[in-house]
């Protein structure tokens, strides 16, 4: 009854698309926290822009030679942080779902690889996060005055796609942490929002104290702020990508490295201890 | 010709205790092999053992020759399922079909084959009516159900079954035999766990008794059923004579009344059944129906079980 004629690539991929059409059916299911999550989105930029009454313009750094306000700059800061927020928390969160509902044995005693495993359980994410962030940079500039450069979509895109992989090997650690120690969102919360203030998410780099200004300078989601700002908001084209890929690519390939070794960890001490799927 | 499933000289232990100790298991192709013992036996380990959920600590188990640890997990799992003891084991805003159709996705059929056998699964466990609902808005029972349409998605030589029945209503667990019973027809070697003892007489080829993860007993249930002579049966009588049945039954059996025309009847040593039937019979009291108070099974495993 099983295809045995498909290789086993080409069979892996298909069970991402089950998972995606799973996980689509789920999130349609609860409508309130999808509206909620719209919502949500929307009442931060309003926060802001509000809050942006507040910030002497002379103090927001100019983006390519540019003074922005504000809400510009603080836009670019919701739409990637939300983004880095969720593809962090899914990783965890789904796996964390699997073990209280009590469907993560059974998943485990079906024939997958842990690979298609863990891409499966944020498949939907990776789909719709882009579209999200797409989305709201779109109503951001339709309804609070912000003037994004269309030709620094692209660019953008592509920024964004580099350091997808990069937060996914994250989410795989906290993953990994989420078998072995069960309860991780505080933490991941915890470090999720370092990173966040700690990035020139909200607050320019500038204003920042000069030890939190030395961290950002080596934080990885300054660089995809930065860059995503340089191409959306100052106009600089193509130029910016190729630092950014060039420094994501790397850091991506050993963040995925480590997560995928220490989910595998994981799952063999459980299995060891005879307490996976356990909560 | 190769076991579907060989467990040898199984042992886990979790710390101190030790779960199964040794544990030999055979099941033969179209065999229902029952899995008894009481609650903490190491009945659910072995199975999450069968599974690839837990290492064992020592042994060696063969699904279909193939030993585990020489072939991958995805292959390993490709050789077995599983109806899980959990009641919920299925997404619960997914309807039964889609479940259905995710997991026969994963266990690699194609799409068009994975809602295919969706739709024979459901209507095989009788949840056809119920395809579209939410797994939610089902009962337990109907959750179990499904639980059992989907180990029946792809026809795998073991399947491995943890108390199906304890959630079911006598029509459900009746028709999930039943579907095991298919199932080992068309060849499959079925495992199955259970505390309802009644339900392997005439279901089980084979009976495993643990008893703290030691094999106590193996073999059939017939020779379970050897192992003890029932004394304790309850009669139901009709006309009584002049004597009454104390009488009848001097140094035979002791009687006392169970109410509405029933009678205990507990053997003396050395009394056999028939003789005292035939001395209530020939005493004119007309024997209607004779049943044993406690099923043979029941005493079997509640001897090799208890406390030694």
């Amino acid at each position: 009854m099983i295809d045995a004629h498909r290789p086993a690539v080409v069979e892996e991929i298909a069970k991402l698309g089950a998972f995606f059409r799973r996980n689509l059916l789920i999130a349609v299911s609860y409508r309130m926290a999808f509206i909620a999550d719209w919502f949500n989105l929307v009442l931060q930029l309003v926060i802001f822009s509000l809050v942006g009454r507040l910030v002497d313009p002379a103090r927001i750094p100019e983006i390519g030679g540019r003074a922005i306000s504000y809400v510009e700059f603080v836009t670019v800061g919701i739409a990637l942080m939300s983004f880095v927020q969720i593809a962090l928390s899914r990783v965890l969160s789904a796996i964390r779902q699997e073990q209280l509902i009590g469907t993560l044995d059974f998943l485990l005693t079906t024939p997958m690889a842990p690979t298609t495993l863990q891409i499966g359980l944020v498949v939907y994410d990776l789909f719709y996060v882009p579209i999200r962030t797409g989305v709201f940079l779109a109503l951001a500039s339709l309804f609070f005055d912000i003037s994004l450069n269309p030709s620094g979509l692209l660019p953008a895109l592509v920024i964004m796609l580099a350091f997808i992989p990069f937060v996914w090997g994250l989410g795989m650690i906290s993953s990994a942490a989420t078998l072995t120690f069960r309860r991780g969102t505080g933490v991941v919360g915890l470090i999720t929002a370092a990173f966040t203030i700690l990035s020139a998410a909200y607050i320019p780099l500038e204003a920042l104290p000069g030890w939190a200004r030395a961290f950002a300078s080596v934080n990885p989601f300054t660089l995809a702020l930065t860059s995503a700002r340089e191409v959306l908001l100052g106009g600089a084209g193509w130029a910016p990508v190729g630092r950014a890929v060039s420094v994501f690519l790397p850091l991506a390939a050993v963040s995925v490295a480590i997560g995928v070794f220490s989910f595998r960890l994981a799952m063999r001490r459980e299995r060891r201890l005879g307490t996976l799927g356990g909560y | 010709m190769t076991a579907p499933l060989e467990v040898r000289a199984l042992c886990r232990r979790f710390g101190e205790v030790e779960v199964l100790k040794q544990v030999d298991l055979k099941v033969e192709a179209g065999e229902i092999h029952a899995l008894l013992g009481p609650n903490g036996a190491g009945k659910t380990t072995l199975l999450r053992i069968l599974a690839g959920l837990c290492d064992p600590t020592e042994g060696e188990i063969f699904i279909q020759g193939a030993r585990s640890g020489t072939i991958g997990y995805r292959e390993w799992r490709k050789l077995f399922s599983m109806v899980p003891s959990g009641e919920r084991t299925s997404y619960q805003r997914l309807s039964g079909y889609e479940n259905l159709v995710f997991f026969g996705r994963l266990y690699g059929l194609s799409r068009v084959a994975a809602k295919r056998r969706s739709g024979e699964c459901l209507e095989m466990v009788g949840l056809a009516d119920a395809a579209s609902r939410r797994v939610g808005l089902y009962s337990q029972g109907m959750q179990k159900r499904l639980a059992i349409a989907r180990a029946l998605l792809v026809d795998p030589p073991l399947l491995l079954i943890d108390e199906a029945t304890q959630s079911l209503d006598p029509e459900g667990a009746r028709l999930t035999r039943v579907l095991a019973k298919d199932a080992a027809r068309r060849g499959a070697a079925v495992l199955w766990t259970t505390q309802r003892l009644d339900e392997i007489r005439g279901f089980a080829d084979v009976v495993t008794i643990l008893r703290r993860g030691e094999v106590r007993f193996r073999g059939t249930v017939a020779e379970l059923s050897g192992t003890v002579i029932t004394r304790t049966f309850l009669i139901q009588v009709g006309a009584v004579g002049e004597a009454g049945p104390a009488e009848l039954l001097e140094g035979l059996a002791d009687i006392t009344v169970a109410g509405d025309g029933h009678y205990r009847l507990s053997l003396k040593d050395g009394a056999s059944l028939g003789a005292t039937l035939a001395a209530l019979v020939e005493g004119g009291i007309e024997v209607v129906a004779c049943r044993e108070e406690i099923s043979d099974v029941e005493e079997a495993f509640v001897r090799i079980t208890g406390p030694s």
